[in-house]
């Protein structure tokens, strides 16, 4: 089964690139650039929104424990990716939403469990590409701590460089 | 008593994947651990013979990946011999602040990889964080993540016990 995902390249879905990277391993999906954002599955399914991108990917490749190890988990992750859908993506005013994922972070190394997950992806995601993110970022040290940690690791660095150099 | 020293050699061998465990003797009134080596002379102290084992797991990338990280690793191998034995309840509070102030902005002890470092402190530290109250681990809020997440690392923690860390703060008001 060979999966294709097109990207639209002047918004680029960091998430589901990251998703994508991570699940290769288990699952073929090809990486195509076009107009816009898009999963084939096959002639008859697609999904054109990120999150459910992500989320179909980490289904497809149950090993790599995207989606965390239990249902407890697996509830978590879809409460980070609505919060970085809803709270994250274009938002203004990010202060009240960094100091709710700072206090959850100071325990935390991940998200989610003691792995990284889709939650990781799809908020890191989200920051990165966030222009109020920078500035921000200083005040919230456990956000911070988590936020570069993250884009130290491969495939972090690199879908980071490829894709977030083309937006001005 | 048993020899805290021999039991973290040998959970460190399980988590380096050697196949064949050593045999140790101690030496002296510290009980200092010595590995008899078959090519060459003995090789005494916990902190040598691990990194022994490191190389001889072929894993070098655990005791640093450029020179500064080097540095670090042998830096905090040093501090978990030098300040983590023979700790007083007073010096405790001591190393437990400082080691908090350091791992703010770090999911590991020498960046963002895992080292010898994390694994040898892990091993030190766990007195310490057993004694600890639930108010106490949240003060310490930096060195208590830092810690759940090693001990929840693959294969790491063997002869210890889990520690209950909660994973979510409740005393939120208290600065640290």
């Amino acid at each position: 089964m060979a999966l294709n995902l097109t990207i639209n390249t002047s918004n680029p879905p960091l998430g589901a690139l990251l998703a994508a990277e991570h699940v290769k391993s288990s699952v073929q999906v090809s990486v195509e650039e076009g107009k816009d954002t898009q999963l084939l599955v096959s002639d008859s399914v697609q999904f054109s929104d990120s999150n459910s991108i992500c989320r179909y990917l980490a289904r497809v490749a149950p090993a790599v424990g995207l989606y965390g190890a239990n249902m407890m988990e697996q509830t978590e992750v879809d409460h980070w990716l609505e919060f970085s859908a809803r709270r994250l993506c274009g938002q203004p005013g990010l202060n009240i939403t960094l100091g709710e994922l700072n206090k959850a972070l100071s325990l935390r190394t991940f998200l989610v469990g003691h792995a990284l997950t889709l939650a990781d992806l799809s908020v890191w995601a989200a920051l990165k590409g966030h222009n109020e993110w920078p500035i921000q970022g200083e005040s919230f040290s456990h956000v911070n701590r988590w936020f570069s940690f993250l884009s130290s690791q491969v495939p972090f660095t690199s879908v980071g460089k490829k894709y977030t150099t083309k937006k001005a | 008593m048993t020899n805290m020293a021999l039991r973290e050699l040998a959970s460190l061998e399980k988590y380096l994947g050697l196949k064949k465990p050593n045999k140790y003797s101690t030496q002296g009134d510290k009980k200092v651990p010595v590995l008899q080596n078959n090519n060459g002379p003995p090789l005494v102290g916990l902190v040598t013979i691990a990194c022994h084992l490191v190389k001889e797991a072929q894993r070098p990338e655990l005791l640093g990946d450029s020179a500064e990280s080097r540095a670090v690793v042998q830096q905090w191998l040093e501090y978990s011999v030098t300040k983590l034995n023979s700790c007083t309840k007073e010096d405790s509070k001591t190393v437990l602040k400082d080691l908090n102030v350091y791992l703010q902005d770090k999911v590991y002890l020498a960046g963002n990889q895992i080292t010898l470092a994390d694994i040898l402190m892990y091993y030190g530290i766990h007195p310490l964080i057993l004694d600890l109250t639930i108010q106490e681990k949240e003060q310490y809020v930096n060195v208590t993540r830092w810690f759940d997440h090693i001990q929840h690392y693959p294969s790491i923690r063997h002869h210890l016990p889990v520690i209950v860390v909660l994973r979510n703060r409740i005393y939120t008001s208290r600065h640290h």
